[in-house]
């Protein structure tokens, strides 16, 4: 499959917080979901692929072009979803657009009036009357009615409601199925992950911990329980986090199949991506 | 054809997806020549990874049951009987060897298992 | 592009603009009456265009720092540069409103509001490009909190440093006679020239740091 996006080695020390090395790429035709902790580093990695913060070394490629070289070009392709939104609130969700639209070269404007329609929006109301779940829909519209190839949204569902979220998942998979190359989308809310995600990539401090399919995630992580008596030196291995108390045990595993094999009567339980990425995150 | 995914299964997600289009395709529920859901759109029912149905589609074609076209989609292959013929064999070989297994850990001689199967072929008959 | 940027920086300020508006017409007329010492159209017309573009660059830049909206504009295919250029365009545009809204007030009050000379208007532009090509790349180095403070720094002195630059100016004036023989033409184009290079040199200095900024 294609890499459609390519970071490789990229630095940045912001003094109280750095990335460290961070190395990862996306794959044609995916959702890749980037989850982490709050202030773990997944705004600022965003920013740093997208130019906003500027990086202290390490290469970004999009379709196999430097970003650095083709900027105007790539950002074309590129569809943006702040958390933030960023956007000048005063101004009527029209005018927001007039400043926007200009920006980029395929523009279509039907394309814009559509989502409006199909979302509700109010033209000419100010941006800062929106609701968190209507500002986030128009940041979509925006994003979404230029032709990008793919879709790069920081944390879009934080403070949304959840049926908000659902909604929002079905458009990113709309978006998909209808010639998106791709979905890049950072969230600490796991479950919204769960449900449209097909790679996971991880990040802790600064640093990427894993990057995997999703299913091959939850194929070969566990959640395992059972009597203390089944661990031992071995055993323990096998582990990522492992809580004991006085009746049992209770732990994740990144090798479902060697507990299997390796320890009698205990539970293997299928573990949510929350549990996977705590257990990552706590080791 | 129904395609369920058990979160309790030992066997990983896209070997369940691929068993159960085989059968499918084996008893015939999928038609040769039928068109199969894209692979994206396969993903999003199942709520599942687009690389698992990748994986899945691109096994079933290396072994022969579905063929690819590349624009339009994934199509059940040209019925090949002897492949057929082969895979409904080792599914039976599979069944009963499961069957042994059970019989084995009750306790169930040889003697008792072949009876049994003696049974089943009279009410086979009798029907 | 540029131009929606620009566009973009008025429909921000659009809140003031008809108290701008207001304050273009009145300004100058209030001066002219009671302030009988002044002569000509040189200090009404550069003491409210200052004013008027001081404060309208203020809010804006007050508002660009409150929404960020600037770092959503650098994720679409807008560039810095364009953002920092806009920047410049929209203060030049400001002062080319405040001209016609003068002209347009002068002709109105014709006998009283005297019409700007050629050199008039460019020694206000000369003026008022060293002003914004100096608080432009210090807003853009500093951020808007900080410079803010720079700014009411120097408000805070103008009274005492002013009659010392007006002697300055008028000084240059008279040596700019002595040291150029050219037609009168050029001399009156040259402040207008002098002014585009200051904030060519200013706009160079501010893409400069803007491209080092983190947003």
């Amino acid at each position: 499959m294609n890499k459609i996006l390519e970071v490789k080695g990229l630095k940045k020390d912001l003094g109280t917080f750095s990335l460290q090395d961070v190395s990862f790429s996306l794959l044609e035709g995916c959702i890749t979901g980037f989850i982490g902790l709050n202030g773990a580093g997944k705004t600022t990695t965003i920013k740093t692929i997208l130019g906003l913060v500027l990086k202290d070394s390490g290469s970004i490629e999009f379709f196999g072009k430097d970003m650095n070289l083709n900027e105007r070009e790539l950002k074309n392709h590129i569809g943006i979803v702040f958390d933030e939104g960023y956007f000048y609130e005063e101004l009527t969700l029209a005018e927001m657009k007039s400043i926007i639209a200009p920006a980029y070269s395929n523009w279509e404007e039907s394309v814009f009036h559509k989502y409006m329609e199909h979302f509700r929006l109010p033209l000419n109301q100010k941006i800062s009357t929106l609701s968190k779940g209507m500002r986030m829909k128009y940041a979509i519209a925006l994003a979404l009615s230029h032709h990008a190839d793919i879709l790069i949204m920081d944390e879009p569902t934080s403070g949304l409601d959840p049926l908000v979220r659902s909604e929002l998942m079905e458009i990113l998979l709309d978006f998909m199925g209808n010639g998106g190359k791709g979905v890049f989308f950072s969230s600490h809310i796991t479950s919204d992950l769960e449900k449209v995600a097909d790679v996971l990539i991880l990040i802790d401090k600064g640093r990427i911990i894993l990057s995997e399919e999703k299913d091959v995630l939850l194929d070969t992580h566990g959640l395992v329980k059972g009597e203390k008596m089944a661990l031992n030196d071995q055993t323990r291995e096998l582990f990522l986090t492992l809580r004991e108390t006085n009746y049992g045990f209770e732990g994740l595993t990144n090798s479902k199949h060697a507990v299997r094999q390796q320890m009698n009567n205990v539970l293997i339980e299928k573990p949510t991506i929350e549990d996977i990425m705590l257990g990552y995150v706590r080791r | 054809m129904k395609i369920i995914i058990s979160n309790t299964s030992d066997s990983p997600i896209y070997q369940q997806i691929k068993e159960q289009i085989k059968d499918a395709i084996l008893y015939g529920e999928l038609k040769e020549g039928e068109l199969l859901p894209s692979i994206r759109a396969l993903a999003n029912d199942l709520r599942v990874s687009v690389l698992t149905t990748r994986r899945v589609y691109d096994e079933l074609e290396s072994e022969g049951f579905i063929t690819t076209k590349a624009g339009k989609g994934s199509f059940v292959a040209k019925e090949n009987l002897e492949l057929l013929l082969e895979s409904r064999r080792h599914m039976v070989e599979v069944k009963l060897t499961e069957a042994w297994n059970a019989a084995c850990s009750l306790g169930i001689s040889k003697e008792e298992l072949i009876s049994m199967m003696g049974l089943l072929f009279e009410e086979g008959e009798n029907e | 592009m540029l131009l929606h940027l620009v566009k973009k920086d008025f429909l921000l300020s659009k809140r003031y603009m008809k108290v701008m508006l207001i304050a273009s017409f009145a300004i100058p007329i209030f001066m002219t009456f009671k302030v009988d010492f002044l002569s000509g159209g040189f200090f009404p017309f550069f003491l409210s265009t200052l004013y008027i573009q001081y404060l309208l660059f203020n809010s804006v830049s007050m508002l660009e720092y409150k929404y960020k909206g600037s770092a959503l504009l650098c994720a679409t295919p807008y560039t810095r540069k364009a953002l920092v250029k806009s920047k410049y365009l929209f203060i030049l545009a400001i002062f080319v409103c405040c001209y016609i809204v003068y002209t347009i007030t002068a002709l109105l009050i014709a006998g009283k509001i005297e019409m700007l000379s050629i050199s008039e208007s460019g020694l206000s532009l000369l003026i008022l490009s060293i002003i914004f090509g100096a608080i432009i790349p210090v807003q853009y180095y500093f951020g808007y909190e900080k410079s803010k403070y720079i700014f009411m720094f120097f408000i805070f002195i103008t009274p005492f440093v002013f009659p010392f630059i007006i002697k300055v100016v008028q000084a240059n004036n008279i040596s700019f006679q002595m040291m150029l023989p050219f037609p009168k033409i050029v001399q009156d184009l040259f402040p207008f020239l002098l002014a585009l290079v200051i904030g060519l040199i200013s706009m160079t200095v501010s893409i400069r740091i803007y491209s080092k900024k983190n947003l």
